[in-house]
This record gives structure tokens, C-alpha cells and sequence, in this order.
């Protein structure tokens, strides 16, 4: 029984795909799809948060912007000035008045996070 | 307040500068609430709050008060709000002005609120929670 059919080395090598497929194509099925799955629902679940908040603050990331110094805005009168950031490095953020209130700092609270 | 009509102050980053994302760490949105908050926390105390942002040079109170001694020499009733989130401090100062309407016991509350928004990452929310508490302790003029 045995001896009539063909020797085993030669009955597995005879085992094919139907079609040719090549090492490439088998990797980019069972490599590429996951992967593009995977990326697809990544961009999914990060991108939008992404686009819309580029520049959230994290505790204990550094903080590479410049520092600003906000006050507020004087109540509108006949023609306001033109609004724009305060470089608070770049030059002084106001400018001395003639007269000076009273510029000792009396109290007030310090923290960490 | 210093409302005498000097146009040279500088103002809150609002307009078109705002939408520079990489010059500027807060989104257009976040700046308007900030801005929002600070004009209407001082226009109903009669204090001028400020809000610095950036790098607080060591020692960080003794940097803040300089800083808030620039600011008090151009208005009267300042409160300065000083954050460096790179080192994860913040100082408020009070000045003669506005010490007796904002006691060292509400600028600790305001202190406490914005470093519980600031530890969950939330800077500009901090600030403005920050600054409505301070409002609401110092009242009314």
C-alpha cells in the first residue's frame, strides 16, 4: 500500500496554492492588514483630540513657550488701543508711570502642583 | 483702578495674535476664557488682576514680586497671578491696595483651586477658576 503511492518529501512539495504567492504578498496580508487596522483606529481614537487641543498642558512636560503676561482690558472708551500679546521677555509688559502707587507686595500665596 | 486714559499698557492677547498656536501655549478658546475672566474679575472688583505665564526665576516668590512691583508702579490695586507650569509653582501677590480686600487666607483657597485644576492638566481652566476666587473674596469696592 504504501509503496504505490509517490515517496512523502515528494507528496508535500507537491502541495501548491492555487495561485503564485509571492513572500511579499503573504507579509503584506498578515502584517500590513493589522497594522493598517491598528493605525486607522489609532488616528480615530488620537486625532481628533489632536487637532483640536495641539498644545494642552501636561504636569511635568517642559514648558517651551515664551513667557505672557496678561492684564486686563481697560473699559472701552473712544477708540481702545489695538490688542496684542505681551512679550513679558522681550520688553518690559508696562511701563512706568510718573506716579508709583505703592509697588511693595504685602501678602498674598504661593503653591506647587 | 488706573483707568486715567494711559493707552500704553499692554493688553491681553486677543485678535488675530491669538491664533498663533506655536507662539502662543493657549488655543484661541482658552484665551478668550482667560480674557473673559480677567476683564470681568477686574471691572466688578475695582483691582486690576494679571496673569503671568513663564518661567519664574529661582527664588520664585522674590521673581514675582519683582515682576508684581512693575505692575504696581503703573496701577493701583494689583493682584498678579504668576504660573510657571515648567516648574509647577504659581504665586499670587497682593499689593497695599489690595491686601485688606484679598487677606493671605483667600489667595491660599484660590492657590488650592488652581493647583487642583493644574495637576489634572488643565492650565487655562486653573487660571480662570484662580481668578473667579479671587473675585468672589475680594467683593465688591
Amino acid at each position: 500500500m504504501r509503496r504505490r503511492g509517490p515517496p512523502e518529501c515528494e507528496r508535500r512539495a507537491r502541495v501548491r496554492y492555487r495561485v503564485d504567492v509571492s513572500v511579499a504578498q503573504t507579509a503584506l496580508v498578515f502584517a500590513g492588514i493589522p497594522l493598517a487596522v491598528v493605525a486607522v483606529l489609532a488616528l480615530l481614537i488620537f486625532g481628533p483630540s489632536q487637532l483640536r487641543q495641539p498644545n494642552r498642558y501636561r504636569p511635568g512636560k517642559p514648558w517651551t513657550y515664551p513667557p505672557v503676561w496678561y492684564i486686563p482690558r481697560p473699559l472701552p472708551k473712544s477708540g481702545t488701543a489695538p490688542h496684542r500679546a505681551v512679550g513679558a521677555a522681550s520688553r518690559p509688559a508696562i511701563e512706568s508711570g510718573d506716579q508709583a502707587p505703592t509697588p511693595n507686595p504685602v501678602g498674598g500665596a504661593s503653591g506647587e502642583w | 483702578m488706573s483707568g486715567d486714559g494711559e493707552p500704553s499698557r499692554e493688553l491681553l492677547a486677543y485678535g488675530p495674535t491669538a491664533g498663533r498656536n506655536d507662539a502662543n501655549p493657549f488655543t484661541t478658546r482658552q484665551l478668550a476664557r482667560i480674557d473673559e475672566a480677567l476683564t470681568l474679575s477686574s471691572r466688578e472688583t475695582g483691582l486690576t488682576f494679571s496673569v503671568y505665564v513663564g518661567e519664574l526665576a529661582e527664588p520664585s516668590r522674590a521673581t514675582a514680586e519683582g515682576l508684581f512691583g512693575k505692575l504696581a508702579t503703573d496701577v493701583d490695586g494689583a493682584v498678579l497671578v504668576a504660573v510657571s507650569p515648567g516648574q509647577r509653582k504659581l504665586q499670587i501677590v497682593t499689593g497695599e491696595t489690595s491686601a485688606p480686600r484679598l487677606p493671605n487666607r483667600a489667595c491660599a483657597l484660590a492657590a488650592l483651586g488652581m493647583r487642583a485644576a493644574f495637576s489634572s492638566g488643565d492650565l487655562a481652566g486653573g487660571i480662570v477658576t484662580g481668578l473667579r476666587m479671587l473675585a468672589d473674596a475680594a467683593g465688591r469696592p
